[in-house]
């Protein structure tokens, strides 16, 4: 007695059964023979009554248990054989799958990370943004009145925080350095809290003790700090100021380029609590546990309704808006990665339809094969299931290049230059693994169930041939090869069109007018702490020794200053209002605020279009008030008359205006990019600057200079002469105005390149569908072929019909195809410009694209066609 | 000319098998050719269905099989009934009397006697 189980024991059984059976027909015979048939005749007949030996037995097999096991294994030991005699075809199946799938995965391991794997804070569904609306604008910053009032007098808040985004000037060590840092009420670790890595959060009581503390975040304290545990509790120098770390806030802050590095305590003037009109703060809250969105929703316009009645003037066309913490993280990706998906999803469907197509042919190649196997006693069942099992085994050898795929496009999408949140978790993590696992053999599934069973119901038992290619033949198989064809090209044509947009969108951005010359500026940032420079007159010293040395370089044409450059961000903005009108609240436009120095326009090319430049007479103390205006602005204060000699107000410019004369009006320029509207822009001598203004700037100017040259030959000139005024001065944002547009146009670059990469890939594949189908074809009517031109049909004409069999598939795929589109596109319409997601150019060149493709594809099979021999096509079938 | 042969109703080779292997054990040709006989030719067993039916019941543990010498100076592979397969005979043939019964009374009446 074997301890194994029964299933274990197969030689065994299989033994057993044939002496059975054995058995059997030696008795059934021997009874023949007795009864007086001959030797051979009882033989015969016992066999005839047994019914087939092999049947018999396979019916015998499929009684015992655990028989799936032994199927499977036999299935994949058989599915293993077959596919290693023919390794071409396995390589390209494996190739092409591998391919699919790990673009899918790659792509996937980014929308996971950024859209639907939860964000790592505590509670991240409740975290919300509370906005102050503004007209349609829904995501306005908030004043510290409104968050106070927020605070005290919400009912849906577990906690709630006001932050606003800063940089600090880090000194100390080697070069000073500038980061990106955020200042936050103690209440923003509350709101959103992931445990500190090290130490503690600051707290009220620090506040209250000065506020000279700092939350290091955990990049910025491996880089700079070395990961060194003994900075908690040490000092660090920040803009000339000593801030005690606390602690070291976890990697889970990081939310990819441009995210904080460090938090400081915001803190609050007495008077800043009653101030309703200056919009600077960012409010995020935490819902308390089971309140809805909807509730807070209420509330919030509830409190806001309060303010809005004690404070009428500084709520004009003012209202609140509750956002979800998360969606606002990826609304502006959310639609480009789910159109990637998609593409993905795209090329992976053609890449099924391709396998299911070699797949198809191959099943006519194995007819003979399989007809063996059924007349031998397979059930149909079991022959369709080894076929499935044969394309899961491809599925699976597919699989494990697929990951490698994936790795390299994951470590691509990382580096890709999209401001995408949480890009960086991006990875082969198990829910990504898990995910290619699906693709995989869902994949194996849909390209192999129709071959599969299409090839088991090929033929019946009895009708084995002695030719098994004619065998082979049959209408319903090459309509569906033909209708994977056919769909594989639509859904490459539609891949085709997407692609076509977004080159399109790009070309028609590149034409857009900057309106002032990029070539040869290079610009820097500096700023320049209140500690050492408390008011405007210190701060405009310190640039204007900067400016005189920097030009005083050789090979520097022009230099400048601006509080922004165009694409730089930073961007600052406030109502004015042109003297002699009282317009509503409404319609005071809101302008782009820029303090300038002498040489502004100058240096950055933007032409004059009436009056004078800003000159350096302007920039002298106690001079009349004056100001430059573009032309946007000057049509929308001035509408058909000359501005120049008019007077306008800006920045508090309702409750106590301050009237200056237009001297000049500057060309229109591309302020926020060449997809963005032009806005209008005001410009200010710099000397000139608004009570408080360099407080909103941040105290911060962007050096401008122009060189025939290189814009980085310049680099040194421009170090030296910051260092000469103030070495504890950290330089950043340097970079020259070249880099700087082509880092905007990255993204869609990037994206551009993706959809490319996808759309390429789909039609090598379609074209490869197309000669397999043609191909297939062509070998089929080589005796048709073959007695066409025994008639007297020319090569040429052969030529054509092939010809137009492949066309004919691509016509009708691209007509599929033009209904998917006009279906599909609409849905990426915010990531275009300047074309319909109906283009007719585009569609037009995916339309031609994939027909040349189809014709070249099948041009190969139809040479072969036209140079068959008559003679022998006919004899030799 | 041979006597008219009925089919075997569904799940009725069981029975019969295990009726047949009740007497003692007896091989597979053994068995064939006592169906045969027991139901004087009427009902004929498909001897392909016969052994994947005898290596079911096998499995499921109603017969029990062992290799004997035999006549033929060889081993066969004699089965017998197991005590779960003598369970399962009485209770399959209680049921197919039952059945028996009732078709045999719906049979009998008479058009005229349903009213």
């Amino acid at each position: 007695m074997s301890w194994r189980p029964r299933w274990w024991r197969r030689d065994e059984q299989e033994r057993q059964l044939d002496a059975e059976l054995r058995d059997h027909l030696e008795r059934q015979t021997r009874d023949y023979v007795s009864a007086g048939m001959s030797r051979t005749e009882a033989d015969r007949r016992a066999r005839m009554d047994l019914g087939g030996l092999e049947q018999v037995k396979e019916s015998s097999r499929e009684t015992l248990p655990f028989r799936w096991i032994d199927d499977l294994a036999q299935d994949l030991r058989y599915a293993a054989r077959s596919l290693a005699r023919s390794p071409g075809f396995a390589s390209v199946a494996v190739l092409t799958l591998a391919l699919g799938v790990g673009a899918n995965t790659a792509i996937f391991s980014v929308v996971n990370a950024v859209l639907l794997r939860p964000l790592t804070l505590a509670g991240a569904d409740r975290v919300v943004i509370v906005w102050e609306t503004f007209r349609s604008f829904t995501q306005g910053n908030a004043s510290v009145g409104h968050f106070h009032d927020w605070t005290e007098q919400g009912a849906v808040f577990e906690a709630t925080a006001a932050t606003v985004r800063t940089s600090f000037n880090l000194e100390g060590d080697g070069e000073p350095e500038r980061l990106n840092g955020s200042l936050a009420t103690p209440g923003f670790f509350e709101v959103a809290h992931i445990a500190p890595a090290l130490g503690r959060y600051f707290t009220q009581r620090d506040v209250e003790a000065g506020g000279r503390v700092v939350v290091l975040g955990h990049g910025l304290w491996q880089r700079r700090f070395g990961g060194d545990a003994a900075i908690v509790g040490l000092d660090v120098r920040l803009g000339g100021a000593s801030y005690t770390v606390v602690g070291i806030a976890p990697a889970g802050y990081d939310l990819g380029a441009g995210s904080p590095e460090l938090w400081a305590p915001l803190i609050f003037a007495p008077d800043q609590r009653s101030d309703y009109g200056s919009h600077s703060f960012l409010v995020m809250a935490k819902l308390r546990p089971g309140v809805s969105l909807d509730a807070a929703r209420a509330d919030m316009e509830r409190v806001t309704r309060g303010i809005a009645e004690r404070h009428p003037e500084a709520m004009e066309s003012r209202g609140v808006h509750v956002q979800p913490f998360r969606e606002f993280l990826i609304e502006d990706v959310r639609s480009q990665l789910l159109a990637l998906l998609a593409a993905g999803g795209f090329v992976l469907l053609i890449a099924c339809a391709n396998l299911s197509s070699l797949l198809l042919a191959r099943g006519s190649a194995r007819h003979q094969e399989i007809a063996i196997r059924l007349a031998l006693g397979s059930g149909r069942l079991r022959i369709v299931r080894q076929l499935l099992t044969e394309s899961m085994v491809l599925a699976g050898a597919g699989g494990v290049p697929a990951i490698a795929f994936a790795w390299l496009g994951v470590g691509l999408l990382r580096s890709a230059p999209m401001p995408l949140p949480r890009l960086q978790e991006a990875g082969l993590q198990a829910d990504v693994l898990l995910f290619a696992l699906t693709a995989t053999l869902a994949a194996g599934a849909l390209f192999g169930l129709a071959p599969a069973v299409r090839t088991a119901r090929a033929d019946t038992p009895g009708r084995v041939r002695q030719d098994g290619r004619q065998a082979g033949f049959s209408g319903a198989r090459d309509r569906l090869r033909g209708a994977l064809v056919v769909g594989e090209i639509a859904v490459t044509f539609v891949l085709l069109v997407g692609a076509g947009l977004s080159v399109r969108s790009l070309l028609l951005l590149q034409e857009v007018p900057l309106g002032f010359d990029p070539a040869g500026v290079l610009v820097a940032r500096v700023t320049l702490p209140a500690e050492r420079y408390p008011d405007g007159a210190g701060i405009t010293n310190a640039v204007g020794r900067i400016l005189d040395g920097i030009r005083a370089a050789p090979s520097v044409e022009r230099v400048s200053a601006s509080s922004n450059v165009p694409l730089l961000g930073r961007e600052v903005s406030a109502g004015t209002i042109a003297e002699g009108t009282d317009p509503g609240p409404d319609e005071s436009p809101d302008v782009q605020i820029r303090l300038v120095s002498e040489d502004y326009f100058e240096t950055s090319r933007v032409p004059l279009r009436s009056g004078r430049s800003l000159r350096a007479s302007d920039m002298a103390a106690g001079v009349p008030r004056v100001t430059v205006v573009n032309e946007r602005l000057a049509a929308i204060l001035w509408p058909g008359e000359d501005a120049v000699g008019q007077r306008l107000s800006a920045w508090s410019a309702r409750a106590e205006p301050e009237w200056r004369d237009v001297v000049g009006v500057v060309g229109d320029v591309r302020t926020f990019g060449r997809a963005a509207p032009v806005v209008p822009e005001l410009f200010l001598p710099y000397t000139q600057a608004p009570d408080g203004a360099w407080n909103v700037f941040q105290s911060s100017v962007v050096l401008v200079v122009r060189t025939a040259g290189e814009p980085g030959s310049v680099t040194a000139a421009l170090r030296d002469a910051v260092r000469s005024v103030d070495p504890a001065l950290p330089i950043y944002d340097l970079q020259s105005m070249g880099q700087l547009l082509s880092s905007t146009l990255a993204p869609r670059r990037f994206g551009l390149l993706l959809l490319a990469w996808l759309a390429s890939a789909g039609l090598t594949l379609a074209a490869v569908g197309i000669y397999g189908v043609t191909t297939y074809i062509v070998t089929l009517r080589t005796p048709e072929i073959g007695l066409r031109m025994t008639l007297g049909a020319t090569p040429g004409a052969v030529l054509v019909m092939v010809l137009r069999h492949g066309a004919g598939l691509a016509l009708l795929g691209i007509g599929a195809g033009i209904v998917a589109a006009v279906l599909v596109t609409p849905l990426v319409a915010s990531q275009l410009f300047g074309v319909s997601p109906t283009d007719p150019v585009s569609y037009m060149w995916g339309a031609a694209g994939l027909l040349g493709v189809a014709l070249l594809a099948s041009a190969l099979p139809a040479i072969r066609a036209c140079r068959t021999d008559p003679v022998r096509s006919l004899s030799g079938s | 000319m041979a006597p008219p042969r009925s089919d075997l109703p569904q799940g009725t080779l069981d029975l019969l098998i295990l009726q047949i292997v009740a007497l003692g054990p007896v091989h597979g040709y053994g068995i064939a050719q006592r169906l045969r006989q027991i139901s004087r030719d009427i009902v004929q067993v498909r001897q392909g269905s016969l052994y994947p039916a005898l290596h079911r019941l096998e499995n499921r543990g109603y017969l029990a099989a062992s290799w004997k010498p035999s006549d033929t100076g060889r081993d066969a592979k004699f089965y017998r009934l197991t005590p779960r397969g003598r369970a399962q005979l009485k209770e399959e043939a209680a049921s197919w009397a039952r059945l028996a019964e009732a078709v045999r009374l719906v049979l009998r009446a008479a058009p005229g006697d349903a009213s």
